[in-house]
C-alpha cells in the first residue's frame, strides 16, 4: 500500500520534471524585463518568519542561481520580531527590507491599512493551489506564499501506530494524561489558529477537558518536537514540517492526518511600499510561486504553495489531505479572545 | 599629560617651590587636574549609552498607546491584573532564591580555589568557566532531559536503583528553575569573591589564629566578611540577571504553569505590539535597582574593607587536611549540576543522528558539527563577529565602568551615587526592550548606527555595564586610597596615580572582570535579535533559532562550538595575562 503511494509519487515526479524541461524558457511573461531591471538593483532584503533559518538560506541560494547577479539577503526572525523591526524602519523612515513574510495575518491588515504595502499582481499566480487563491488579498497587496499543517504527532518509541491518536478528540482520552504536549497561542500563531479551529469545532470545552490531560504547554508549536524526542511527551498537536524533518534525521517520530481534519495554516508575503530594490521584491515574489523554488521549501519539509510540486514521501501534499481552517476574519478576531480564555483555563 | 606632569615633578623638585614661580595663566592651567576633561566625557558617554535610552523609555511608558498623548494608562493596564501582579512576585521569589544558591554555591568554591590547598583548582576553574559559557536555554533544554518528571535520566536512574514508580525530580517547577537559574549564574558570585579574596593578604587571618581563632572561626569572621562588598555586588548582579532573563524561564516556568515578568513581558509584544505597557511594566525593574543599591550603601557604608595597602601582603594556602577532598566533592557536585551533566547531553546530541534515539554506536555521526563548522557558510561568519563584539565591547564596558567606580569611590564629582545607578540600570532593562531603546535612539541621524556592528557592540557594553561596574566597584573599594595620595603629594597626577599605581594593582581583577562582560557578550540574545542586520549575524541568534525550530541536534552542535572556542580562548588569555593568573597557588 504504501509502496504503491510512494510509486505513484514517483512517477508523478518524473512528469512533473519532464514537463519541467517541455516548459518554455521565460517562467513567466515580462521575466526578462523585470530580471534586467532588478539586476540594477543589485540585492534586496526579505524579512521572514515562514521559514527556519536552513530553508530560508536555501531559497535565497536557489534565487541568486536562477537570477545570477541579485543578492538576496534574509532576516530570518519570529513574526513578532519581524513586525517590530519593520514598524521601526517604518517609524524611523528607513527603507531597510524590500518584501515581508510573516506568519501573523493580522500583520497584514494592519499593514496594509498603515499603507506600507505595494500593489503587485504576480504573474505566476496561476502557480498557486487553487484553494488558496482566497487567501491573497482582493487589493494585490499580499498573497499566500508559504503554507503548513498543525496535526498530530507522537513518539513512536513509546506509542504505536494502532494506538496513536486518529481524531483532536482522542487528545482528552485520560490515557494520555501528562504526556500531552502543546504550544503557546500567546507566542505561536500556528498554535494560535489551531486553538481557534479547535473552539470553532468543539466549543471552549475542548480545552476545559484537555486541561484534565495536564498538557505540558512549550511556547513555539515546534517545541512540541523536542518534547516529544525526549519522551517527556508521547503525543502533541504539531507541525507537519519540523516533525517531518526531524523524523528524516532518523528521529522515533511520526504524525498522523486527523481524521476531523488537519489545520491548515498558510501565510502570506507582501512587497514593501518604500522597498529600496522594487524589481528584485517582485521578481522574488514571482520566484516564490515557481517550482525550483518550492521544490527547494518540500526538501526542507515545508509544503509546496506550487500545485505542481509533490512533497517527499511521508507526507501527504496539500491537494490531498482533509484540512480545516479558520477564516480571515474568525483568525482576527479569535486569536486575542482565545490567548484570554487559554490562559484562564491553564493559568499561564 | 602624564609626561607634563612627570616634568612638572621634576621641575617642582629643582625649584624647590611652586610659590616661587609667578603665578600666569600657563601655570594656573598646569594646575589643573586635566582628568576632570575624561571624566567630564565619561559623563557625556554614559549619556549615549545609557540615560538617551531610559529617558526614551520612560517617555515612552508615558505615550498613549494610539495617539501618543500623555497618560499614566499604560501604567494601568500593567498593573491592573492580578496575573501581572502575581508575575512580578514570581520574578522577586526567583531572584531571591537565585541570590541565596548562588551565595551557597560561589562563596565556599571561591574560598577553596583561592585559599586553600584543596586539590583539582584548575578541573574545578574550567567548569566554572564552562558553565558561564553555556547559554542558559541550552543548558535548560538539557535539564528538561535530566529531570523531566516522566522521562528525565535521573528519575530514570532513580526509579531503575529503587524500583520506584515515579522519579523524585520535577524540572518543570520554581524549584527547578531556580536551581537551572542558579547554575548559571554562580559564576559571578565566584568569580567577584574570588577576586576579592584573592586580595587579602594572610596577615590579617595570622592575626585572628594568633588571638586563638580557628580556621573556621577565621573564615567567617575575618576572610569573608572583608569579601562583603563583592559578595553583596555579586548578589545584585545574580538578583537582576535572574528577573531579566527570558530563555530559561520560557522553557520551565511555562511548562510549570507559572509566570514570571519577562515572560508576562513578551505579552505586550503580541500584536499590536505595545511598547509603552511594556515600558510601563518594567519600570519597577528600575525601582528594585535603586532599592538594591540602597541597600548595598546600607550595609557597607559605615565599614572600610581596605584589604590592599601599601605594605606588601604575603598570601598562604590553608591547610584543610581531609577536609580537601570535602570540599573538592563539593565543587564537583555543583559543577556537575552546572556543567558535566548537561554537557553530557549535549554532547550526545551535537554527535547524533537522531538524538530522540538515545545512545548507540550506529546514532554517532558527526554530520551536525560539519554542516555548523563547514558546509553553512553563516556560522563561520556569525562565530567570527560573536567573538569580535563580544570583545570589543567588553573593553569599551570595562575601560568606561572603571573610571565611573573610580570617580564614585573617591568621591571625585558631587553626584557619584547617580552615575553608580546609572551604570547598573542597564541591567534590569529586559534586553528587547534595551534594545528597542537603542534602535529608537540611533537609526537617525546624528548617530546612525543601525546596520553597522557598532549598535549591536555599544548595546552589548551597555548591557553588561553594570557586570563591569559592579566588578570594578569592588576591587577599588579594596585599595587604599594612600596608595594614590603618596603619588600626588610625590607630585604626580592622578592619571599617573591609576596608571602606576591603581592599575596594576588591579590587573587581575580586571582581567576577571573582562571575562565576566566577554563572556555574556558571546552569548547574548534579547538585544542581537534586534539589532543585528545581515552582515552582522550572531551565533546566539543562530542558536536561538535552532531552539525556536525544534532542531536540537544542530543547537547542540552550536552550542559546543561557543563553548570549546571561548574555552580556548579565555585560556589563551590567561597565558597572555601572566601565567599564574587563574591558577597561582600562593604568593602574590
Amino acid at each position: 500500500m504504501i509502496m504503491n503511494i510512494d510509486r505513484k509519487i514517483l512517477v508523478m515526479t518524473v512528469v512533473a520534471a519532464l514537463l519541467a524541461f517541455a516548459a518554455p524558457a521565460a517562467a513567466f511573461e515580462g521575466e526578462k524585463e523585470l530580471y534586467e531591471a532588478a539586476k540594477k538593483e543589485k540585492a534586496f532584503t526579505w524579512y521572514t518568519a515562514h521559514y527556519d533559518s536552513e530553508s530560508a538560506a536555501a531559497i535565497c541560494n536557489g534565487f541568486e542561481k536562477k537570477y545570477p547577479g541579485i543578492t538576496c539577503n534574509y532576516i530570518r526572525t519570529t513574526a513578532q520580531v519581524a513586525y517590530q523591526r519593520l514598524a521601526q524602519d517604518q517609524k524611523a523612515g528607513i527603507a531597510g527590507a524590500s518584501v515581508i513574510s510573516s506568519t501573523d495575518q493580522g500583520h497584514y491588515g494592519r499593514m496594509k491599512q498603515d499603507g506600507w504595502l505595494m500593489k503587485y499582481r504576480p504573474k505566476s499566480l496561476s502557480e498557486l493551489i487553487d484553494a488558496f487563491k482566497s487567501f491573497n488579498d482582493p487589493d494585490d497587496t499580499f498573497f499566500a506564499t508559504a503554507a503548513g499543517l498543525v496535526l498530530i504527532t507522537y513518539n513512536t518509541m513509546v506509542v504505536s501506530e494502532a494506538e496513536a491518536p486518529r481524531k483532536w478528540t482522542d487528545l482528552l482520552d485520560p490515557r494520555w494524561k501528562g504526556k500531552l504536549s502543546i504550544g503557546h497561542p500567546g507566542f505561536s500563531g500556528y498554535v494560535g489558529t489551531w486553538v481557534v479551529q479547535m473552539r470553532k469545532l468543539y466549543g471552549w470545552d475542548y480545552f476545559k477537558k484537555m486541561e484534565l490531560n495536564k498538557p505540558r504547554i512549550g511556547r513555539s508549536i515546534n517545541d512540541t518536537v523536542t518534547m516529544l524526542n525526549a519522551k517527556e511527551s508521547w503525543v502533541a498537536s504539531g507541525p507537519s514540517g519540523t516533525t517531518l524533518q526531524s523524523r528524516d534525521k532518523g528521529n522515533p517520530l511520526a504524525v498522523v492526518y486527523p481524521e476531523d481534519g488537519a489545520v491548515l495554516m498558510v501565510s502570506p508575503s507582501g512587497i514593501l511600499k518604500n522597498a529600496p530594490a522594487p524589481n528584485a521584491a517582485r521578481l522574488f515574489m514571482e520566484y516564490l510561486f515557481s517550482k525550483e523554488c518550492n521544490e527547494i521549501v518540500v526538501k526542507y519539509r515545508g509544503d509546496s504553495i506550487n500545485k505542481h510540486v509533490r512533497p517527499l514521501p511521508g507526507a501527504k501534499p496539500l491537494t490531498e489531505v482533509k484540512t480545516i481552517r479558520p477564516t480571515y476574519e474568525e483568525i482576527l478576531k479569535g486569536i486575542p479572545e482565545v490567548k484570554e480564555q487559554f490562559r484562564d483555563t491553564f493559568g499561564i | 599629560m602624564a609626561p607634563r606632569d612627570a616634568s612638572a615633578v621634576t621641575e617642582v623638585v629643582r625649584t624647590g617651590s611652586l610659590a616661587a614661580r609667578p603665578v600666569g595663566y600657563r601655570q594656573r592651567w598646569r594646575h589643573v587636574d586635566k582628568s576632570v576633561f575624561l571624566w567630564l566625557f565619561l559623563i557625556g558617554v554614559l549619556l549615549v549609552l545609557v540615560i538617551n535610552p531610559l529617558a526614551r523609555l520612560f517617555w515612552v511608558s508615558l505615550q498613549h498607546v494610539d495617539t501618543g498623548a500623555l497618560t499614566l494608562e499604560n501604567y494601568v493596564t500593567a498593573y491592573g491584573r492580578w496575573r501581572y501582579l502575581e508575575a512580578l512576585v514570581n520574578s522577586l521569589v526567583l531572584g531571591l532564591s537565585v541570590a541565596v544558591v548562588c551565595t551557597l554555591f560561589g562563596v565556599p568554591m571561591a574560598w577553596a580555589v583561592s585559599r586553600t590547598d584543596m586539590p583539582g583548582k584548575g578541573l574545578v576553574w574550567a567548569a566554572i568557566l564552562g558553565t558561564f559559557i553555556v547559554p542558559s536555554y541550552l543548558g535548560a533544554v538539557a535539564w528538561i532531559l535530566l529531570a523531566g518528571p516522566n522521562a528525565g535520566w535521573l528519575n530514570r536512574a532513580y526509579m531503575w536503583l529503587t524500583g520506584a514508580a515515579a522519579g523524585p525530580f520535577n524540572i518543570y517547577s520554581m524549584t527547578g528553575l531556580v536551581l537551572i537559574v542558579a547554575a548559571y549564574s554562580f559564576p559571578y558570585m565566584f568569580v567577584f569573591t574570588r577576586s576579592a579574596l584573592d586580595m587579602i593578604s594572610s596577615e590579617m587571618e595570622d592575626a585572628a589564629s594568633t588571638l586563638g581563632a580557628g580556621i573556621l572561626r577565621t573564615t567567617l569572621r575575618v576572610t569573608l566578611p572583608l569579601t562583603l562588598p563583592a559578595i553583596l555586588a555579586a548578589i545584585i548582579v545574580v538578583f537582576l540577571e535572574a528577573i531579566a532573563l527570558f530563555g530559561a524561564p520560557a522553557l520551565i516556568a511555562l511548562p510549570g504553569r507559572f509566570q514570571v515578568i519577562t515572560t508576562m513581558l513578551w505579552q505586550f509584544f503580541e500584536f499590536p505590539p505595545k511598547v509603552q505597557v511594556a515600558a510601563a511594566y518594567s519600570m519597577p525593574l528600575l525601582a528594585i535597582t535603586v532599592g538594591l543599591f540602597w541597600l548595598q550603601r546600607r550595609l557597607t557604608g559605615r565599614k572600610g574593607y581596605v584589604a590592599m595597602t601599601g605594605k606588601g601582603g604575603e598570601r598562604r594556602p590553608v591547610r584543610l587536611g581531609k577536609w580537601r577532598w570535602v570540599m573538592l566533592g563539593y565543587c564537583l557536585f555543583v559543577t556537575s549540576l552546572s556543567f558535566f551533566l548537561p554537557m553530557v547531553v549535549v554532547l550526545q546530541a551535537a554527535f547524533a543522528k537522531a538524538w530522540g534515539r538515545g545512545f548507540s554506536l550506529d546514532n554517532l555521526t558527526l554530520h551536525n558539527v560539519r554542516f555548523v563548522l563547514v558546509d553553512q557558510p553563516l556560522t563561520k561568519a556569525a562565530t567570527l563577529h560573536t567573538f569580535v563584539y563580544g570583545a570589543t565591547a567588553a573593553a569599551i564596558a570595562l575601560a568606561l565602568a572603571l573610571c565611573i567606580a573610580y570617580i564614585v569611590q573617591r568621591r571625585l564629582v558631587p553626584f557619584g551615587n547617580a552615575l553608580s545607578f546609572l551604570a547598573m540600570a542597564p541591567f534590569v532593562i529586559p534586553g528587547i526592550v534595551l534594545a528597542i531603546g537603542f534602535y529608537a535612539a540611533y537609526t537617525q541621524p546624528p548617530l546612525l548606527l543601525y546596520g553597522t556592528a557598532w549598535i549591536l557592540i555599544l548595546a552589548f557594553a551597555t548591557r553588561f555595564l553594570p557586570i563591569a561596574y559592579a566588578n570594578s566597584d569592588a576591587a577599588i573599594r579594596g585599595i587604599n586610597p594612600e596608595l594614590e595620595d603618596a603619588v600626588r603629594i610625590l607630585g604626580g597626577g592622578r592619571l599617573m596615580a591609576i596608571r602606576r599605581v591603581v592599575m596594576p594593582l588591579l590587573k587581575r581583577a580586571l582581567a576577571g572582570a573582562f571575562i565576566l562582560v566577554f563572556i555574556p557578550a558571546t552569548r547574548e540574545l534579547s538585544a542581537a535579535i534586534f539589532l543585528y542586520t545581515t552582515g552582522t549575524q550572531v551565533l546566539s541568534v543562530l542558536l536561538f533559532d535552532k531552539s525556536d525550530e525544534g532542531n536540537f541536534e544542530i543547537l547542540a552542535s552550536i552550542g559546543l562550538i561557543l563553548v570549546v572556542i571561548t574555552v580556548a580562548l579565555v585560556m589563551l588569555g590567561f597565558r597572555l595575562v601572566g601565567r599564574d593568573f587563574m591558577l597561582r597557588r600562593t604568593s602574590a
